[in-house]
């Protein structure tokens, strides 16, 4: 791994965590009363990803254009790290028509052709999805791959184990990337998970099963290079499951009352560690920090800018461009 | 034949799920198969007349798996099954704690479920207690393949005081890297390698090998510590290491099973003995360090770095002779032909 692939990854990572702070911020801003999800210029739920950097930017390093991702409910990171259109994106969140879809889908329903990516509300529905993305892919005879992301609470759903199967018996090109951030909702893994680790369920199905404990973005680069390569090669799917961090609430709102370690979040938090990583590698000085942080903060004030002055949907386009 | 014997088990819920799944087709042992094995030790440990047994805790399914069957009728033969009192860390130092409270405990013997690297971290942490170890790792150089009911058994009847311990036990090999202020112990071998990458742990690439201190090398093994076993075994109570310096253009090559279904062939350039307590530099200027197959240590030219060979480890049960002390009284005793 060369210099240029860390900072990069960096750079990823701090401009991933700019758009999902100041999300944070813009969504409580005018939620007023505070209850209403429907209120303010964001309507409906919102579930960020901070903390979760590393799983996206080290997987999607190794992505090329053409190939797929299918995300959960929490996307904006693997939307970002796999060349979404920040300004589309954000005018999506905000239910504008400049928006991926329009302004019709929200943050929970990212679609975007050009890159392969799209996302999902309904837990784990998003893996036979990229299954069937994959069986495209190898049938035209490319060596694309399709990532599959999703929590460690879907993977008690039938949908995990029917994708695992499937990819499995057809020796499909898809990675199913499992983010451990030890929470599903307030439901902690050992209340819902009949086995530790879901890497261990990858051995059922006959596939390779990692499991990257440190949420380190260097560690998920390895492994999911592995397991990318593996699949470009024509050798099948994979399993990765990173255990990462949720430094915000489920959703925004949620006050997290159910969690113990919620005093220990910051402290576990990846990018600083990253920050002092490349330090002391010499990779990285305190003025790139700070000139990686401008550049963020001010691309990330455009896609707000952007989003906030382009025009909402008139009530007479209701019905096109969906389904009735 | 009863007393108070109490043996202590370490398991490590990570092993076993590192990258060499994918690169080099490493196997896997579920937490499920990992409470199994703990299940088939507790009926040894049983068999022998252990009174006590003393678990680590951990957050990883295990402790709470094997508890759940320590709570069912078809257990209740079984010894006292408690827990360490330890705050989880999700982090090596889980080990290292509840290794230190067994040995506060006053356990007799210890039984470790894990690889390579779960015993090393036991080096400095176990004292004079005889470690018993059970494989559940990928590459597994030092804890030998015994099925864990047997190794109850051996526990057991040295827990117990049925078998002499200084017929079935002896003192380990370590490795030290010195660093700076840095020094990291090995129990199996430490190599040098090209790059600056750690992040994944497992040394699998070949080509990046520079150098290998081995604290023994077997024929029959898997890992690192195969290169030195097809060059020039060494055992593991014989008082020396290896050193071996390796060269990918070198022509003197050995074919080795560098990981579990990963075979390399490589060029050596040099194979010599590693006496005891000689310190000896290591011939690369920069690289990366690994300890027991993980990567661990990045070092420049700015940094002197050695290593030195020492009989400080973990006192290791032996327990094909911890069964073979068991077997003697009564094939000789009584004779009994049980072909007939």
């Amino acid at each position: 791994m060369g210099e240029l692939d860390r900072l990069a990854m960096y750079q990823q990572m701090v401009r991933i965590r700019q758009y999902e702070s100041r999300i944070m911020q813009e969504y409580h801003a005018d939620k007023s009363p505070a209850w209403d999800i429907g209120a303010g210029l964001i309507p409906g739920e919102m579930h960020l990803a901070a903390g979760q950097e590393p799983a996206a930017v080290g997987v999607c390093a190794h992505l090329k254009k053409g190939d797929a991702i299918t995300a959960p409910h929490r996307p904006h990171h693997f939307a970002l790290a796999h060349r979404v259109d920040m300004n589309k994106m954000t005018a999506e969140i905000y239910g504008r028509t400049t928006g991926l879809c329009k302004g019709k889908g929200g943050h929970m329903h990212l679609f975007d052709p050009e890159n392969h990516f799209s996302c999902s509300g309904i837990i784990a529905q998003g893996l036979p999805v990229a299954c069937g993305q994959a069986m495209a892919f190898q049938r035209k005879g490319t060596d694309h791959v399709a990532v599959a992301v999703t929590g460690e609470g879907a993977a008690n759903q039938g949908a995990f184990h029917e994708s695992l199967n499937l990819a499995a018996v057809w020796n499909l090109p898809v990675i199913f990337v499992i983010e451990d951030n030890d929470w599903a909702i307030s439901v902690p893994k050992d209340a819902s998970t009949a086995g530790a680790s879901n890497a261990d369920r990858a051995a059922g199905y006959g596939m390779p099963g990692v499991r990257v404990e440190d949420n380190d973005v260097e560690a998920v680069y390895e492994a999911a290079g592995a397991a990318i390569d593996r699949a470009r090669a024509g050798d099948g799917p994979s399993l990765i499951e990173i255990h990462t961090l949720r430094l915000f609430g489920h959703f925004e709102g949620d006050a997290q009352a159910y969690r113990p370690e919620l005093e220990t979040v910051n402290e576990r938090d990846p990018i600083p560690q990253y920050a002092a990583a490349l330090q002391e590698l010499g990779v990285l000085s305190e003025d790139q920090i700070a000139s990686i942080q401008a550049d963020a903060d001010a691309e990330v004030d455009a896609a707000i800018e952007f989003a906030k002055s382009s025009p909402e949907p008139a009530p007479e386009d209701a019905l096109l461009h969906v389904f009735a | 034949m009863a007393n108070g014997a109490t043996v202590g088990v370490i398991a490590n819920p990570a092993s076993s799920r590192d990258i060499r799944r994918i690169v080099a087709r490493g196997p896997a042992t579920t937490t499920n198969d990992k409470i199994n094995s703990l299940a088939r030790l507790m009926e040894g440990l049983a068999a022998t007349g252990v009174k006590n047994v003393l678990s680590m805790s951990d957050a990883g399914g295990i402790a709470a798996g094997l508890a759940g069957i320590a709570a069912k009728a078809s257990a209740m033969h079984w010894p006292n099954l408690d827990f360490v009192d330890q705050k989880i860390t999700h982090s090596p130092d889980d080990t290292i704690n509840a290794a230190k409270a067994m040995q506060d405990a006053g356990v007799d013997a210890i039984v470790v479920l894990g690889g390579d690297g779960t015993n090393r971290l036991l080096i400095g942490s176990t004292g004079s207690i005889p470690v018993a170890s059970i494989s559940t790792g990928t590459n597994n150089a030092y804890p030998r393949r015994d099925e864990p009911t047997v190794v109850g058994f051996a526990a057991g009847l040295l827990a117990t005081g049925h078998i002499d311990s200084a017929a079935c036990t002896y003192r380990a090999k370590t490795l030290t890297i010195n660093a700076g202020d840095i020094s990291l112990p090995a129990l199996v071998d430490i190599a040098v390698v090209t790059g600056d990458r750690i992040a994944s742990g497992a040394v699998w690439d070949a080509d990046s090998l520079q150098e290998v201190f081995l604290c023994f090398a077997e024929p029959d093994a898997v890992g690192l510590s195969s290169i030195g076993g097809r060059l020039q075994p060494v055992s593991r109570r014989n008082p020396h290491g290896l050193r071996i310096r390796t060269d990918a253009t070198s022509p003197r090559r050995v074919t080795v099973p560098i990981a579990p279904g990963l075979v390399r062939d490589l060029g050596i350039t040099a194979v010599t003995a590693l006496p005891p307590g000689e310190t000896v530099a290591i011939n690369a200027d920069s690289g990366v360090i690994s300890v027991d197959g993980e990567r661990s240590l990045r070092f420049t030219a700015d940094t002197p770095v050695t290593v030195t060979l020492q009989h400080d480890g973990p006192v290791v049960l032996d327990v094909p002779r911890a069964m073979h002390e068991a077997a003697l009284p009564t094939t000789t005793t009584k004779g009994e032909d049980t072909h007939g």
